[in-house]
């Protein structure tokens, strides 16, 4: 019995270990004085912070970025709502059908829907724009939000939308007053891992992005210039933006699961 | 409960959801102030029933007046029915006072009135002092008084209440029925209450309507429903009933051989229900003709202990004898008895094919 757990354990930490380990090297890395990542570490400085961020683009990058990842967090999370939410008021014929195509969009690989998104944006004049990156990430992100609020639907009595229309309340006030703070928890932690969706999504950006760079995209062309210590810099402040919303999503959905 | 207009006319009234009915017609009126129990096995159609008072469900066919109105259509929040869920279906995310002032803050009441009437009402429940207390903070028998608040703070003309009291410890659910029956009373108002539960039917109420299959079966005071079922469903669901079947010849029914007493019925094939209280159990073969039966069980039923028996072919029989007579007799599985009754004790089943 002992024995096994104790692999157990031991695998687990290993797994970690190796998730971690390249992040927690940048990370050390960018605090680190040598121009290249080599032992034993120089002396400790934020520097390749100043630079990176005294550079117009790389702030042109986070704002595009920030931009995005919170109108297409906003959209797809009303979208997810609304699709969970008619999954579990209404009962119709082609549901298990519409429940696969509201589902599909993880499930295409990236690069075809990046190819898919660059001739649709194109031939709607919207390739290039923040608008276009918008909607392509909406489009990825919705589903994980609809995963998000159905689970929480699912948690909720049937009979509580019920309850408040036999008190009195219109079905759209219903909504307003029960089926939405009902579901808050699982709203907001929708739009977070949403916007961490959107923040972190390279492939389908570099295709649709243009000229209006978002921070993945912008990192790429760094790369492709010169390996420099600012990428783990601007790497570190990705990461630490992406874990926050995930953690806030993740405490949101089990701090309310665990009543 | 006839004399002035009914507060409520369901004239044959019917349900389906595609090829299924649940409510098969049926014509109800109920009274105001009137507590009338809708009772019956599950998937009887009470339930159905009871939405489409509340309008959560449109009925197929028939109209449903309400208070002199036709009100088939009318959507649920248009109506001032409110409902006790079985689930109580309190909102979770609302303190006690919150989900009380619910209905009268959909209705658009000023805070200042809204508050005055939600201490009245926790008040007149016992709640006083959970005004801020979450729901998941309170206990089974709390929250019903939460939600029966929530339901009446609008002071409705009549409550719906759906089984309320179906997952309380049994000592709440006397104590709750005391709770009901006096806020009935107090208020004046018509209470709905759709139950599967014999004991809480026949508690509180003044009229039973006993539902199979989508039909009603039987509508009388509890009294009546216990001692004159009026076919073989009622008397089954009822409870503690002997049915037995026989030939009626000179003022005696022919039960498997045995002449046993039974007043008034003409000669011929005849069905009867005796109630377990009114049948007498003895130890030893008495003078008077008498049913023998193999001791099962017994069952502990407060006022008595109901023993369960067999009977020639398989027959099932029931008596309720009281504590101190059944030790005198002391049972054991197996050993016999003699069952008899006076012949004014059977009721007979006017429908010998009585299921719907």
């Amino acid at each position: 019995m002992r024995l096994p757990i104790l692999f157990f354990r031991l695998y687990l930490l290993a797994l970690f270990c190796f998730v971690f380990a390249p992040i927690v090297t940048s990370t050390v890395f960018s605090f680190n004085s040598d121009r290249f990542p080599t032992m034993p570490l120089g002396h400790f400085t934020t520097q390749w912070y100043q630079t990176a961020f005294a550079r117009p683009e790389v702030w042109e990058a986070f704002r595009n970025s920030m931009t995005v990842a919170l109108s297409a967090a906003t959209l797809s999370t009303a979208l997810g709502f609304a699709t969970a939410y008619t999954d579990f008021r209404f009962g119709f014929r082609f549901k298990p059908a519409y429940l696969a195509l509201a589902l599909l969009p993880p499930t295409i690989p990236l690069v075809i829907m990046g190819l898919a998104m660059l001739a649709w944006l194109g031939q709607l004049g919207l390739s290039g724009t923040i608008t276009g990156i918008v909607i392509a990430h909406t489009v990825m992100a919705a589903p994980f939000a609809m995963a998000i609020c159905r689970l929480r639907l699912q948690q909720m009595d049937a009979s509580l939308e019920a309850a408040a229309w036999n008190l009195g309340a219109s079905p759209w006030r219903a909504m307003r007053v029960v089926v939405v703070p009902f579901c808050l928890p699982a709203i907001i932690s929708a739009f977070c891992l949403t916007a961490a969706v959107s923040f972190d999504e390279f492939i389908v950006a570099w295709f649709v992005s243009g000229l209006n760079r978002t921070v993945p995209v912008m990192i790429l062309e760094i790369l492709q210039g010169n390996v420099d210590p600012q990428i783990n810099a601007i790497g570190t402040v990705v990461f630490i933006t992406s874990i926050t919303l995930v953690v806030a999503a993740q405490l949101l959905l089990l701090g309310r699961t665990a009543r | 409960m006839t004399g002035a207009a009914p507060l409520v006319r369901f004239s044959q009234v019917r349900k389906s959801y595609g090829a299924i009915e649940a409510v098969r017609g049926i014509d109800l009126d109920i009274g105001r102030g009137e507590f009338v129990a809708i009772m019956g096995p599950s998937g009887c159609g009470k339930t159905t029933t009871l939405r489409m008072l509340a309008g959560l469900e449109i009925p197929t066919a028939g109209t449903i007046t309400i208070d002199g109105r036709v009100t088939n259509r009318l959507p649920a929040h248009e109506r001032d029915t409110p409902l006790v869920w079985q689930s109580l279906a309190l909102f979770p995310f609302l303190d006690v006072a919150q989900n009380v002032e619910f209905g009268l803050k959909m209705r658009d009441v000023p805070r200042a009135e809204r508050q005055a009437r939600v201490a009245l009402w926790l008040e007149r429940l016992g709640l006083e002092g959970f005004e801020h207390r979450p729901i998941d903070q309170l206990s089974g028998g709390q929250k019903q008084r939460v939600a029966l608040a929530r339901s009446l703070i609008t002071e409705p003309e009549m409550l719906l209440l759906d089984e309320p009291l179906s997952a309380l410890d049994a000592h709440l659910v006397v104590r709750m029925q005391g709770v009901l029956t006096r806020l009935q009373k107090e208020l004046g108002i018509t209470f709905v209450y759709v139950t599967h539960s014999q004991s809480e039917a026949f508690a509180m109420s003044d009229r039973v309507v006993i539902m199979g299959h989508g039909e009603i079966v039987q509508i009388g005071r509890p009294r009546e429903i216990f001692r004159a079922p009026r076919n073989r469903f009622v008397a089954e669901f009822v409870g503690h009933n002997n049915i037995l079947s026989g030939t009626v010849t000179q003022g005696e029914i022919d039960v498997d051989g045995v002449r046993l007493p039974l007043a008034g019925v003409s000669d011929g094939p005849a069905e009867i229900v005796v109630a377990a209280d009114r049948m007498e159990i003895y130890g030893s073969p008495p003078s008077s003709p008498a049913l023998k039966a193999a001791f099962v069980s017994e069952e502990f039923a407060g006022a008595g202990v109901i023993c369960h028996f067999e009977g020639p072919g398989d027959l099932e029989l029931r008596a309720q004898v009281p504590e101190a007579r059944l030790a005198e007799l002391s049972p054991e599985p197996g050993k016999p008895f003699w069952l008899a009754w006076a012949a004014d004790s059977p009721h007979v089943l006017t429908h010998r094919e009585g299921r719907t």
